[in-house]
């Protein structure tokens, strides 16, 4: 099928699903899981449309090979999630509202993706940013939805200017077209590069850009943060891509200073990739809430994306497109199990939850799987991007990025395990000893996305083909792939061969638990403490203050939070002032006004 | 039938009769505003000459592309909003007889005397529409304010005067052409201070907060729309067409421009009050309109006054009706108020989101078009701070909009039970033309060419170079 | 010579109403400034030498020099918006003073000033 009717179709359907909330609401939601994975196989299955053109009143469309990756990650994200919304439609205070706003920042996402010149592109980017405002206050914090706009805001308008500039130099709104006067003009290259990647930026979370990210996903309804963690944030990466691969970045900067072998303009933001990979993981460290913590994951690997997508060559560029999916999947299915939860025990605080895996064995599972992925451990997806990724850093001699990236990889390892041993393992606390586990509706997407965690892990050529592909379209050498080998400068993997090796490891632990006695259960409150006996729970449990000597250690940081909070006061003082200045209620003081200003013009101007 | 005089003496005839008949003002209200806007439509451009002496030695009306949209679009909005808040006509229809007459006048004249006196109706009728709140001290101000204001404009204009010796505008603009500018600049900027006052600009403005801040729903989308939209619209023709500024003074305007408009959106950050927030923004849209006029675009000067007004009328009418039946406007005490009147906060958000000029909306295309206007023209500081406004504006809106659909503490979810105790409960009338007015804008948004070439006036306003007809008048004087 | 008087009228009015803290005085000033705005009006019409712009049996001549009479016309208009802004203040000083009980523009309470 052709892609001119895919964006009309998911307009419409979004409208539809609207309608028919309004007579029903579970049908509504049902609705919007419909129509979700409607598009996705049409998109999927219209791969073959790749290099069309079409367009829409004003709009003008273009099919690329990487517009196409992006679509399908954003609509399998949202498809994926969109089984948990009829679970939801109780609680929201408008769900008709919430459908339609659902399935129209998913349309608007397409719509971005295969955008032929900026003006579209620049249309959808904040017709996604209003639509998803206007569903963030549905859940826990109304400041969560100033914030994430303003920042956005910040990003757009910047990025808008940088719009503006190139059609008044070049004169063509074309994406393909409009950049390539910057290639010789280095100067004027390095302004736009800044201005036009800042949407991204703040998009992706980027250092000093994150703030939002904890507040936005950390309160949104539970079934529009895997959205907006797994989905809206690789809209990001789509705008760092065309800074770096259509805006002739590497050719402009030829003549710039180099640092270690990068031009420095991309170096800069590289560090600040860097400085989100490690402020990420610190703060995701010490985070009680689940959702919070997981939100800075993903500030974290927005971090690794940014900076493999900067490199724009074999190895670290695929690394990042691979990472976009793994994290994307990841990311979703974790914030579907803790959904899954809050579903069940209204709460996603560690320090009221515990044991969980006795009640939700397959939540734990997925869960398990996804935290593994987004940890970089094999034999899952996240293991191959994040190899790649340092693989190219270090065979290009970036070392404190690469220590940066590896800093991450192993802090990550800490605030994985906090939720994992929290949440799941540990004692079951006595209030929630008759709760269900996840129903089967929702049981569904989150197998289907562990499964594919862990079967781009084993087998990630299916993937690294279809980035082959993108890559030559895009101009840079393909990754070399064979069968399952990948093959880099430094090193090669064999994936199949480090599955089999984990999957080995695996039965032998197995073996041996299950041929050793086994250790004997106590229940919580079964302890005895100098003559007393206990009576609440949640004071022993053992994941309050997880990891207190560790978190000492930075405790004081200076914190970004703080810094724009004092600047947003600091604007409203302004305000006041002016106020007090210019609007008082007697005319003589705008009398006073007036015969100031007449007269330091009139002394000014006349020419005497 | 086809000269445009009668758009001014009809509703001047209407109001002395409705002095008489006191008992039908507000039907004869309602025949004047239909009889004007069906009047539009059928006048016809040109150059009218009043009381039989030819321009420039009479009074002429000039009715060209500009100025037949600035009356097509005043009227309309005159009707629409005294439709939408007619329970409040009654005791001052003469007075907004009297004022239709006034506005028509203002955006008609080709001469500049004429536009002082029917400045001076205008703002007379404002003062006396401020005085509904009762509070006489903002009345009072506004009134001293606006006299001195009127007084200086007369000084500047008497100074042009003396030295040209004409009062028309196409004659003096074409003798300003071949005089030295510089020395101009007393008398243009006296002329400058006596619009900037109804304008809204700062300093000029220290009567505004009070009027509009306690206007109701009826007055207060009046004074937002259809007074302001006038008045800018006599900016645009005065300062952008008519006079030739020098160099120091486009500068000194511009400059004046930016701080109200960077000054009119902080100051509507910190407030709290739904009235108060959107008459911040108006006098920041305000301080850019007349700077846009200021550095020679009209075209997209013109679509962005326009996406000010509208959404304006709509979104004052909606707050002052709110303030009017819940007793207050302050946003923290009304939290989740649209939850109960869902078409009535539809309307106000498309219009705020139009406003802060977002894709979908009409005010998008506004944007575009300034600011490709303002980068061919290479004035990129103006640019930037223009989008730096734009992201203030969003961060206050957003934050009005979030307040007034979703009620809630921060930590819970938002609920139906967290919804304001006071109730608002909207007509059929304002529901009605609000959300056709935000359906206008949604689909100019969405398809800005049916905006362009169905609106004839529009169509004109693009295609001519040189949409003043001034400008022909000046060749054949 | 006139016109030097009439700024200083002007600004005469616009001190008063600088510093002046009583309506009624405020008004009073304003009339002084339209007062000297009007003069100032009369005043760019003289020419040297000139009659007044009225045809009668003494200049029954139409070539003989007039002062111009446009700027007269003008001071008419004005003296008659000037008439009726008065008016309207005056009415509103009366409202404020049955309202507040003061004419003191300091002591009248209202919003407060932020």
């Amino acid at each position: 099928m052709d892609f001119n009717a895919l964006i009309l179709f998911m307009v419409f359907s979004a409208v539809l699903s609207y309608l028919v909330s309004k007579s029903n609401i579970k049908l509504g939601a049902y609705s919007t899981i419909l129509f979700s994975l409607i598009s996705l196989i049409i998109l999927f299955l219209g791969r073959n449309n790749i290099g069309n053109e079409f367009s829409l009143l004003y709009m003008n469309f273009r099919v690329t090979a990487i517009g196409w990756y992006f679509s399908l990650i954003m609509i399998l994200i949202y498809s994926m999630t969109a089984f948990f919304n009829p679970y939801w439609m109780e609680k929201i205070l408008y769900p008709s509202s919430y459908n339609f706003l659902y399935l129209f920042s998913l349309a608007a996402t397409v719509g971005l993706f295969f955008a032929a010149d900026l003006i579209t592109l620049f249309i959808f980017w904040e017709v996604v940013v209003w639509s998803s405002t206007f569903i963030v206050p549905l859940g826990k914090s109304r400041k969560a939805a100033v914030v994430y706009f303003t920042i956005s805001s910040i990003g757009s308008m910047a990025t808008l200017f940088a719009i503006m500039f190139v059609y008044s130099k070049s004169g063509t709104f074309d994406i393909n077209e409009a950049f390539k006067f910057l290639a010789s003009e280095p100067l004027t290259a390095t302004f736009v590069f800044f201005t036009f990647i800042t949407a991204g930026l703040t998009k992706i979370g980027i250092f000093p850009f994150h703030i939002w990210l904890p507040l936005a996903h950390g309160n949104a309804p539970h079934t529009f943060s895997p959205v907006l963690s797994g989905g809206l944030v690789k809209m990001g990466a789509f705008i760092a891509y065309l800074s770096v691969g259509i805006l002739p970045a590497y050719k402009a900067f030829s003549t710039s200073m180099t640092i270690m072998g990068i031009p420095f303009q991309i170096y800069l933001l590289m560090v600040l990739g860097a400085i989100s990979i490690v402020v990420g993981t610190l703060m995701a460290i010490k985070q009680d809430d689940v959702k919070k913590l997981i939100a800075y994951s993903s500030v974290a690997n927005g971090g690794y994306i940014l900076i493999g997508i900067l490199m724009m060559d074999q190895v670290t560029f695929a690394g990042s497109l691979m990472h976009i999916f793994n994290h994307a999947i990841a990311s979703a299915a974790a914030f579907l199990t803790i959904a899954a939860i809050a579903h069940r025990t209204k709460t996603t605080k560690i320090s009221e939850l515990g044991g969980m895996i006795h009640k939700m064995p397959v939540s734990y599972v997925v869960y398990l799987i996804s935290i593994i992925s987004l940890a970089g451990i094999p034999p899952m997806g996240g293991f191959v991007s994040k190899w790649l990724i340092v693989q190219g850093l270090a065979s290009k001699g970036l070392i404190f990025i690469a220590f940066a990236a590896f800093f991450g990889s192993i802090g990550s390892f800490l605030y994985v395990f906090r939720p994992l041993a929290g949440l799941f393992l540990g004692q079951l606390a006595p209030k929630y000893e008759n709760i269900k586990p996840s129903t089967l509706v929702m049981k569904i997407p989150m197998v289907i996305l562990a499964s594919m965690s862990v079967f781009f892990g084993i087998f990630p050529k299916y993937l690294l083909e279809t980035i082959g592909e993108i890559q030559t379209s895009i101009g840079i050498d393909p990754i070399m792939i064979n069968g399952d080998t990948i093959t880099t400068i430094n090193g090669v993997l064999n994936t199949n061969k480090v599955a089999a090796i984990f999957g080995f490891g695996f039965v032998i632990s197995l073996m041996i638990f299950l041929v050793l006695p086994k250790s004997r259960k106590v229940g919580l409150m079964d302890t005895y403490t100098s003559a007393e006996f206990i009576y609440t729970p949640e004071l022993y449990h053992y994941a309050n203050s997880f990891y207190a000597p560790f978190e000492r250690l930075y405790k004081n940081h200076p914190s970004v939070e703080k810094f724009l909070g004092k600047f947003a006061v600091k604007t409203e003082e302004l305000g006041i002032l002016v106020n007090s200045l210019f609007f008082s209620h007697k005319p003589s003081v705008t009398v006073l006004w007036v015969m100031a200003i007449a007269t330091l013009i009139f002394l000014g101007g006349v020419d005497i | 039938m086809t000269n445009p005089v009668l758009l001014i003496v009809v509703p001047l005839l209407l109001a002395f009769l409705s002095v008489a008949l006191k008992n039908n003002k507000k039907q004869l209200l309602f025949i004047a505003a239909v009889f004007n806007v069906v009047g539009v439509f059928i006048i016809e451009n040109g150059s009218y000459v009043i009381g039989g002496f030819r321009a420039p030695y009479g009074i002429n009306l000039n009715l060209d592309a500009y100025s037949h949209l600035a009356v097509l679009v005043i009227n309309i909005l005159f009707l629409l909003i005294i439709t939408m808040s007619n329970e409040k006509t009654k005791e001052f229809s003469t007075v907004l007889l009297v004022a239709l007459a006034g506005l028509n006048g203002m955006l008609l004249t080709g001469d500049l005397f004429n536009l002082f006196v029917f400045l001076e109706i205008v703002s007379i009728t404002g003062y006396i529409l401020s005085t509904e709140s009762k509070k006489y001290k903002y009345s009072f101000n506004y009134l001293i304010l606006g006299t001195i204001g009127s007084g200086l404009y007369l000084f500047g204009l008497i100074i042009l005067y003396a030295i040209f010796g004409s009062l028309n505008m196409a004659d003096i603009s074409f003798k300003m052409l071949s005089y030295d500018t510089g020395k101009l600049v007393v008398p243009i900027f006296l002329m400058f201070i006596g619009l900037a006052v109804e304008a809204k600009l700062i300093p000029f403005n220290g009567w505004v907060r009070g009027v509009y801040g306690n206007a109701n729903s009826l007055i207060g989308s009046l004074f937002a729309s259809v007074y302001a939209g006038t008045i800018l619209f006599v900016f645009g023709r005065v300062f952008g067409q008519v006079l030739v500024l020098s160099e120091y003074l486009v500068a000194v305007f511009v400059a004046i421009g930016v701080i109200t408009l960077i000054a009119g959106e902080v100051a509507a950050f910190s407030k709290n009050k739904i009235r108060e927030i959107l008459l911040f923004s108006s006098i920041a849209q305000s301080g850019l309109v007349a700077l846009l006029f200021v550095t020679g675009l009209i075209f997209p000067t013109v679509l962005q006054l326009l996406n000010n007004i509208i959404t304006k009328a709509v979104m004052f009418t909606i707050a002052g009706k709110i303030s009017d039946d819940a007793d207050t406007d302050e946003a923290d005490k009304l939290k989740g108020i649209f939850a109960n009147n869902k078409i009535i906060g539809v309307s106000f958000t498309v219009s705020a989101l139009s406003l802060i000029g977002l894709p979908l909306f009409y005010g998008f295309y506004s944007k575009i078009n300034l600011l490709l206007g303002l980068f061919s023209k290479i004035n990129y500081f103006v640019a930037a701070f223009i989008l730096l406004a734009t992201i203030i504006e969003g961060a206050y809106f957003i934050r009005l909009l979030v307040k007034l659909w979703t009620p809630g503490e921060e930590g819970k979810e938002s609920n139906i039970k967290f919804v304001t105790d006071r109730k608002v409960e909207f007509d059929f009338n304002k529901k009605v033309i609000a959300f056709m007015l935000s359906l206008i804008i949604l689909l100019a948004g969405i398809s800005p060419s049916l905006v362009k070439t169905n609106l004839f006036a529009m169509n004109k306003l693009l295609n001519e170079e040189n949409p003043s007809y001034m400008f022909e008048l000046k060749g054949g004087m | 010579m006139i016109q030097y008087v009439s700024i200083v009228l002007m600004l005469i009015g616009i001190y008063g109403l600088l510093i002046d803290r009583n309506i009624i005085k405020i008004i009073v000033a304003l009339n002084i400034f339209e007062v000297g705005l009007n003069i100032f009006i009369v005043s760019v019409g003289f020419v040297s030498g000139g009659v007044a712009p009225i045809l009668t049996s003494v200049n029954s001549n139409s070539a003989l020099i007039y002062v111009d009479p446009l700027p007269q016309a003008l001071v008419l208009t004005s003296i008659v918006i000037g008439l009726g802004t008065t008016a309207l203040a005056l009415a509103i000083a009366r409202k404020m003073y049955n309202a507040y009980n003061s004419l003191d523009l300091d002591e009248i309470g209202g919003m407060d000033n932020d």
